[in-house]
Parts: structure tokens; C-alpha cells; sequence
């Protein structure tokens, strides 16, 4: 099912320059999807078309098969649906306190205090921060300020959550931790979608990647196609990865098993390795 | 500024007042308790003659502050220290006078002096444990409980946050000026300043900006409403506030 439909997205810069020209984009319910881009595509600008920030100068966005509105109400019911995290955490937190900050979205979404507290005990459990709630917000680190900021969203529980550069800044156990979160809150029934330029990360995490680069999304599939095809990613200056690259490889040598999935993380990779070591000296 | 805060920590430029607000041991009393103490003993210190109110109103504050609230005796005596200072400048100058001889003594001036730095030195004390056991934010919802227009408490409390996240980006600007040689004299040195404040101004702008789009991606439709957690009062804690209060107002009038 297709939750957001971006069609023909045309975006103009003051000055003249097209950030987005003509992009078509399809987020599918379940399918966590990468944006995958280099520096400077534009990543940003199209996430704050895909809910209702920036307008586009043509083309539409279709939420459940209906054309969004830009007005108030179209808008408040937009972002009730698709939640928004922003790179710079602190471009999202205002509140004295953690728990207070959290309590913002549930609170503009009208809920009576009793349930907006429930959701912010909730929000906070699933990130794993209840005991920051009563934190100054200027008093956090910059991994929990990201934890807050996603945690803000999640208590508003919208279907879809938009994510900028999720583990960007985020050390190697600070990310870990974040996609485990993330893992949880999927399973709870929110469809994730985050930009990245890491084909790394988008290997490992995604299911789908949708390329996109000079303001249009060249390729959108599943991740291990879109991410083995060589001369795509050089055309938007990216790699293979290379947990996919040693998987092709071990596949084109004829090391990998029959029926043996190619590698998707870190960890897959050193097994197979290992396994293969283990081959060529046995003992 | 100083260097050496700037550091990979994002609360660089948290001032040792506010983290003795969040972090002391009475941040969870109610503010009601803590206002009326702090307002409480400033208005007897003003009110009743100065001997012997002014110092139990002093020491009395001390004591909640340093022994109560456990606020580090070093912040504590930092942040005095300036209107210290301030009063014995203005305490000298009702002490001396330039008379006909020269300089002599004010008749009544040491008097005057003592009347003078006894009041205000407890007016600085009960200022300071509100200051140093309640955080900003805290203060900004109770006078908005208080009838404080909601538009002005949220810009107060919006400034307040720009003023770490400002603060932050001036220190990490002084920072690489200074690691470019913007320091090294004492020219260099102002015209670096000037162009880190010219800076800061669209920096600010574009925080703002930004933070307008975080703020509506989460639903804002114009107010900043969130729960607040309230302490409820402690009626123990009250009464004894009251109680040291009377106290103080009876030995006051009393013993004057």
C-alpha cells in the first residue's frame, strides 16, 4: 500500500536553482526506505516537501491516494499523519524539560493531559530515556538531544516518520542503539523513511533505496539491486558498499552456498569470511 | 571568553547558576514554598528596622541555601561576590565625606554604613537562593500561573533557549578565530569580536528559522502549551517557611 505518492516535483531555489525538477517518489507502508544522496542533493529540501513544508512550484504529493492541501487544517492533518525529525536536534527542542518538550506534539494534537502524559512515558521508554525526563534540555549530550528529538516525534505515533540523516554525528554505539530503536518502533506499525549519503548504513538498514540526486530520484527499488548497480551510484558520485561488494565477489567466485543470502551487515560479512578462512585452512 | 570551556560538550556555556538551579537538592520543592521564603524575607528585611532583622534574614538564607538547598558554597560565593563588592564601594562612600577639612568622617556614618550593608546584604541573599535553587524556566511558569500573558512567557522561554544554542555557536566562533591567530593582539582581537557578533545576528535569523519548521513538523499552531510537571506543595514546608518567617518578624520588632 502506498501511504505518500510524490508526483512531479518541481522546486525552485529564490536565485533560480532547481532544487527538486520533476521527482517522483513512492513510499510503501512497512518499507523502510533510504534516500540515498551525496552531499548537497537537496536531501533536506525533499523531506520538507514530504510534509507540507515547502511547497512545491509543481507537481503534488498524494497521501493515501488523496492530494495533500497546503491549508491549515490540510496541514495540520498532514503532519498528524507524517512526523518529522530534523538533523540538528536542537532546531526541534524549545522546552525546559525533556518530558515537557515530548509532551508538545501529543498536546497540539489535542489529546486531554492524562493521555498526552501516557504517550510521553511511552515515547521516552521506547528511546530508552525515562530517566533524562526531567532534564534541562540545553543540559543533554548530543546523542540524547537526537534521542529527545526522535522521541518527540514518536509520541505523536504517525504512521509514517520522515528522519534527516538519522546517525549522522552519532558514534558507532550511539547509532547502534538508535536503529534498535528504531527496529522497535517499526514493529509498533510506524513506516520509516530517512536520508542518508551512507550506502553503507542504507545497505544494512533499508529495504528499499530510492537514489536521488540533481533534484530527481534516478532509481527506487530494493536495496541490494539499486545498491549493486555500479554505474547508478558512480552517475550520483556514490560506491557499492562494501559488505555488498565482498558478497558479490564471494558470489561471482562461486564461494557462496546454494540458496546462501548475500551479506547485509558488518557482522554477515566477517561470518562469511570466517567461514571461508576456514576453508582454505581446515583445523 | 574562555577557551578551555569550549570542549566537544554541547552545554558549554551552561552558567555555573543555572546548573546549581537544575541540579541542587530543593529543585523539586514547589516554587510556591520557594518564593514565598525568598520574597517573604526580603520584604521583613525591608520592611522592619535593620538590627537585628537584616542579619537573621541574612544568615537564615544562607543556611537554606547552603545547608538546605546544598548549593556549592564556591558558586554561592561567586555569584555574591560582585554585589559585595558593589556595596562596599557604596558603604565607603556614606562612611567618608569631603567636608570643610578635607576629608573626615559622616556624622552617623558608620551607622549609616552598617544599616546600609546589613539590608542590602540580606536582600542579596534571599535574591540569590531563589536564583541559585530555581531554574529560569521554573520562575517563567510561575508568573505566568500568575497571570503573566502566555505570548510573553513564551518568548521568555524562547529566549532563554537561545541564549545556550547562541551562546554555544559565539564560543565555537571565538574558538576558531583564535586557532587562526584572530587573538593575537589586542587589534586583531576587537576586530575578531566585531565580526563574530555581525555573524551571530544571521546566524540567529537562520536558528530561528529553522526551528519554526522543527516546531510545525510537530503541530504548533502558534502556542507553546506542554506538561508541566508541578510540584505539589508541602504543607510541612510551608508552615515551617511561615513559621521562621513570624520568627524573624517578632525578634524583629522585639529586639530592635
Amino acid at each position: 500500500m502506498t501511504l505518500l505518492h510524490a508526483r512531479g516535483l518541481t522546486y525552485v531555489y529564490p536565485g533560480g536553482i532547481h532544487a527538486l525538477s520533476g521527482l517522483d517518489l513512492r513510499i510503501r507502508a512497512g518499507r523502510r526506505l533510504a534516500i540515498l544522496g551525496p552531499n548537497g542533493a537537496g536531501k533536506t529540501t525533499l523531506l520538507l516537501h514530504l510534509n507540507g513544508t515547502l511547497r512545491p512550484s509543481s507537481g503534488e504529493v498524494l497521501l493515501g491516494g488523496e492530494t495533500a492541501g497546503y491549508s491549515r487544517a490540510a496541514l495540520s492533518a498532514w503532519r498528524r499523519r507524517v512526523g518529522l525529525v530534523l538533523q540538528d536536534a536542537d532546531d526541534q527542542l524549545f522546552a525546559a524539560s525533556v518530558a515537557e518538550d515530548v509532551s508538545f506534539g501529543p498536546l497540539n494534537l489535542g489529546l486531554d493531559e492524562d493521555e498526552a502524559a501516557r504517550r510521553v512515558d511511552e515515547a521516552l521508554t521506547a528511546l530508552r530515556i525515562a530517566d533524562l525526563a526531567d532534564r534541562p534540555t540545553h543540559m543533554l549530550s548530543f546523542g540524547q538531544k537526537k534521542r529527545v528529538a526522535i522521541a518527540g516525534a514518536v509520541a505523536m505515533r504517525s504512521e509514517l516518520l520522515l528522519l534527516d540523516e538519522p546517525t549522522a554525528g552519532l558514534d558507532h554505539h550511539g547509532t547502534k542503539h538508535l536503529l534498535a530503536v528504531l527496529e522497535r518502533l517499526e514493529a509498533s506499525g510506524t513506516t520509516l523513511v530517512f536520508t542518508t549519503h551512507d550506502v553503507d548504513l542504507a545497505y544494512a538498514f533499508a529495504d528499499d533505496v530510492a537514489l536521488f540526486d540533481g533534484g530527481a530520484v534516478l532509481a527506487q527499488g530494493a536495496a541490494a539491486e539499486i545498491l549493486a548497480d555500479e554505474a547508478l551510484l558512480k552517475a550520483a558520485r556514490l560506491a557499492v558498499p562494501l559488505v555488498l561488494r565482498i558478497g558479490l565477489k564471494a558470489r561471482a567466485a562461486g564461494l557462496l552456498r546454494d540458496g546462501e543470502a548475500l551479506p547485509r551487515g558488518k557482522a554477515d560479512a566477517l561470518d562469511l569470511v570466517e567461514r571461508l578462512l576456514g576453508e582454505i585452512r581446515p583445523g | 571568553m574562555v577557551m578551555s570551556s569550549v570542549g566537544g560538550t554541547r552545554a558549554g556555556t551552561m552558567s555555573p547558576v543555572d546548573r546549581a538551579a537544575h541540579l541542587n537538592r530543593w529543585r523539586h520543592r514547589s516554587l510556591t514554598e520557594k518564593a514565598v521564603l525568598a520574597l517573604g524575607m526580603l520584604a521583613l528585611a525591608i520592611a522592619l528596622p535593620p538590627f537585628p532583622a537584616a542579619p537573621m534574614v541574612a544568615v537564615a538564607m544562607m543556611t537554606a541555601a547552603l545547608a538546605g538547598a546544598r548549593v556549592p558554597v564556591m558558586v554561592w560565593l561567586a555569584c555574591a561576590a560582585g554585589p559585595l563588592g558593589f556595596l562596599l564601594v557604596g558603604a565607603l562612600s556614606v562612611i567618608v565625606r569631603i567636608g570643610p577639612g578635607g576629608l573626615g568622617l559622616a556624622p552617623d556614618g558608620l551607622m549609616l554604613a552598617a544599616c546600609l550593608m546589613a539590608r542590602s546584604m540580606a536582600g542579596v541573599t534571599c535574591l540569590l537562593f531563589l536564583a541559585l535553587t530555581t531554574p529560569t524556566t521554573d520562575l517563567i511558569a510561575g508568573m505566568r500561573r500568575l497571570g503573566l500573558p502566555v505570548e510573553i512567557a513564551d518568548i521568555a522561554l524562547l529566549m532563554y533557549r537561545f541564549v545556550f544554542l547562541l551562546g554555544d555557536t559565539a564560543l565555537a566562533m571565538d574558538a576558531a578565530q583564535g586557532a587562526r591567530l584572530g587573538h593575537r593582539d589586542s587589534r586583531r582581537r576587537l576586530r575578531s569580536l566585531g565580526i563574530l557578533i555581525a555573524n551571530l545576528l544571521p546566524r540567529a535569523f537562520e536558528r530561528a528559522r529553522r526551528m519554526e519548521i522543527g516546531l510545525a513538523a510537530r503541530g504548533w499552531n502558534g502556542e507553546m502549551r506542554v506538561l508541566s510537571r508541578r510540584t505539589a506543595i508541602s504543607v510541612p514546608g510551608l508552615a515551617l517557611v511561615l513559621a521562621a518567617e513570624a520568627a524573624v518578624a517578632v525578634i524583629g520588632v522585639l529586639a530592635s
